[in-house]
């Protein structure tokens, strides 16, 4: 839990008994504890502070959630990749300057949900009904999957669920390090641990607390060591002068740590964000300049980069992993149509499959 | 509150505490009060012996106008102290028509003057303004409501949003003076986009307004702009979209310059996605009659052997930084 900071805990009423929460507790001794009668109190308190969003984040909330997995909505015009999502825990303790969690989470602290019984049952039923093919669900669309988990231990908890239930992948996707419980179980063949990479520059001056390059790419090794398979996001990819040469390196280092048959997935999405979190982003990070590019606007009003640079850094990116026969593995992420259709005729997937042509079912 | 006819003359217009609203008198509200003279008595209230307006400010200006000497008014007792008699003022308004963004602020102001704590400015009041119940929205209000009379007229004026302001309050205040005598006159929507390229191109390059300003592109307009034409605004802020959006400008500009080299005829027309999403030509054609088509048709297919159709799909597709 390296950097994790919190200032006061909140017990929602109702599940102030829950097993979970009173582990949670001791972990957590010395610190100041209030029970709330919902996380209202909690956004109360947080939108006094001159930062709120900076402030939640210090803010853990142990609560419930009343259903967990719903598929991913990805965005209007872009080609799905079938996502479905966990939400297991809300909002991290990091603090990246591009993530659209400050706008989209509405001033929700770091948030726990303890009720673990019935996210079991709702796995069941999804398990039972999900299609033929594989699936691929996980915990970081709403958080960091392995931020908290020396707290909460889910990954363990997750990883035991999905065990044996081939088909269904959970991907385990953060910018931590390797939490040690993961190393001290079998890993299950269906678990991916993914990280997001992003140049040692873009890390320092845009994501706040988290792992550095080295020590991520130190834990994808470590992770491959002991068994499991791994994948990485390239995710949001930002331009400025000298981007090539930076994630060039990138890519080489992940492939003098990790061998290319490790890797399951690697995704490849550029910097993109709804019109509510530019004020909020540039008044939070005032020395960053990633806001201040050329964008288009989206049909649903998002930015993102224009497509011809867009399509630009994918094919660059896509060479670089060439390099190394590793091509196949790449997606997109969040892409439109005629992006997706340049793309694919350049990494050679072809059109074979091009209603679905992403690495895990061509 | 007791009903009674004060003078005009007895009313202490430079007292101004409980004052926050910005609308001045119109001329259908003069037109009214020569009419029937003044019907909704205002609001005052003693403060050391003088009488001091409530609320009712534009009432008094138009029947200063119109000659009265003497209105209605309901006086509220001397004993009330000012942060009560500030609610009545804030209240009476607030029924009666949304305020614009500089007159939230100067409400805010007040009640923050009136010692209402932060907290409760920021639960209580915000909210009711349709603000955000957030400190940072109480600390904004605080920084526009101090700013000078003529920023808080155009912000009145031109309604702006808090972002707008925000931005504005960004830059330092010399800056912010020449700022505002560049989009005084401008649409809402014109000052929102020349404010927002400004502060963006500022970010990005850490120069001031002044360097900024001296870019050819922008240099004209602006000049143009600051002597008061007007019609300026349209160049200014085409320079600065081609500033802020140099690859797809310089796309566009090329793919409009190969379309013109086509010279095709008029009854042909190209168009395409001008944020180069798609990459695709669409093609209209105008045709009366049958033959009026083939001819269309004809002069369009014997172009296809031009260079310029090639380039324009590699225009396109093009990918690049
Ligand atoms: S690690 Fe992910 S979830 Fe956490 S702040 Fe960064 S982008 Fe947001």
């Amino acid at each position: 839990m390296a950097g994790l900071r919190i200032k006061k805990v909140w017990v929602d009423r109702r599940v102030e008994t829950n097993g979970l929460t009173r582990q949670l507790l001791d972990r957590l001794a010395g610190q100041p504890v209030e029970i709330v009668d919902s996380v209202e109190a909690v956004r109360r308190f947080i939108r006094l502070h001159p930062d709120p969003v900076g402030e939640g984040k210090q803010h853990l909330f142990i609560t419930s959630q009343p259903s967990f997995i719903r598929p991913c909505p990805c965005t209007p015009g872009c080609l799905g990749c079938g996502y479905w999502t966990i939400d297991l825990d809300l909002n991290c303790p990091f603090d990246c300057s591009y993530c659209i969690l400050q706008d989209y989470l509405n001033l929700q602290p770091l948030t726990v949900a303890v009720n673990r019984d019935e996210l079991c049952s709702e796995l069941e039923v999804f398990f039972r009904q999900k299609p033929s093919g594989i699936i691929r669900i996980g915990t970081g669309e709403l958080a960091d999957s392995l931020a908290l988990d020396q707290l909460t231990g889910n990954s363990v908890f997750l990883m035991e669920i999905f065990r044996d239930r081939p088909g269904c992948w959970l991907e385990l996707k953060s910018k931590a390090g390797l939490p040690p419980a993961l190393l001290q179980v079998r890993p299950a063949d269906n678990l991916v641990l993914a990280w997001s990479l992003n140049p040692q520059v873009v890390i320092d001056s845009e994501e706040k607390g988290t792992a550095g390059l080295e020590e991520r790419l130190a834990a994808a090794a470590w992770a491959v060591t002991h068994g499991y398979r791994v994948g990485f996001h390239f995710d949001p990819i930002l331009h400025y002068p000298g981007w090539r040469l930076d994630y060039e390196r990138v890519v080489e280092s992940i492939f003098r740590l990790v061998p290319v048959e490790a890797i399951a997935w690697v995704s490849l999405g550029s910097l993109r964000f709804p019109p509510g979190l530019l004020p909020l982003a540039r008044r939070r990070f005032p020395q960053s300049r990633i806001y201040e590019h050329e964008f288009t606007r989206s049909a649903e009003g998002k930015y993102r980069y224009p497509r011809p640079l867009r399509q630009w850094l994918y094919n660059q990116l896509a060479d670089m992993f060439a390099g190394f026969g590793a091509e196949d593995r790449l997606y997109l992420c969040m892409e439109t149509v005629e992006v997706w259709q340049e793309f694919s005729a350049k990494i050679k997937r072809g059109r074979r499959n091009f209603t679905f042509p992403f690495p895990w079912q061509c | 509150m007791v009903f009674r006819i004060v003078k005009l003359s007895d009313l202490n217009l430079e007292d101004r505490r409980f004052r926050f609203t910005l609308n001045s008198a119109d001329s259908r509200l003069l037109r009214s009060i020569r009419a029937v003279g003044v019907l909704q008595p205002v609001i005052v209230t003693a403060r050391q012996d003088r009488q001091v307006l409530v609320d009712g400010w534009r009432r008094i200006e138009a029947a200063r106008s119109c000659g009265l000497e003497e209105l209605p008014a309901l006086e509220i007792a001397e004993k009330i102290g000012d942060p009560a008699v500030f609610l009545v003022a804030f209240f009476e308004n607030y029924g009666q028509r949304p305020f614009s963004l500089a007159e939230k602020s100067l409400a805010i102001r007040k009640f923050y003057d009136f010692r209402l704590r932060a907290n409760e400015i920021i639960e209580r009041i915000l909210p009711l303004l349709e603000l955000p119940p957030e400190r940072r929205m109480l600390e904004l209000m605080l920084e526009v409501s101090v700013l000078e009379e003529r920023f808080l007229q155009v912000i009145h004026r031109r309604d702006w949003k808090p972002v707008t302001a925000e931005q504005l309050l960004s830059f330092p205040p010399e800056e912010r003076a020449w700022l505002l005598s560049l989009i005084e006159k401008l649409t809402h929507n014109q000052q929102r986009e020349v404010i927002e390229s400004f502060y963006s191109l500022k970010r990005k390059t850490g120069k001031s307004l002044e360097d900024l300003v001296r870019k050819e592109k922008l240099a004209g307009p602006t000049e143009r702009l600051l002597k008061g034409e007007i019609s300026a605004a349209d160049r200014l802020l085409a320079a600065l979209r081609e500033e802020k959006s140099p690859l797809l400008s310089g796309l566009r500009q090329a793919i409009e310059a190969e379309v013109r080299n086509l010279g095709l005829p008029e009854k042909v027309r190209l168009d395409y996605d001008r944020n180069l999403e798609k990459p695709v030509l669409r093609i209209g054609l105008e045709a009366g009659e049958v033959t009026e088509l083939k001819e269309a048709l004809q002069s369009l297919s014997a172009s296809l052997e031009n260079p310029e159709w090639r380039r324009l799909f590699q225009l396109l597709h093009y990918e690049g930084e």
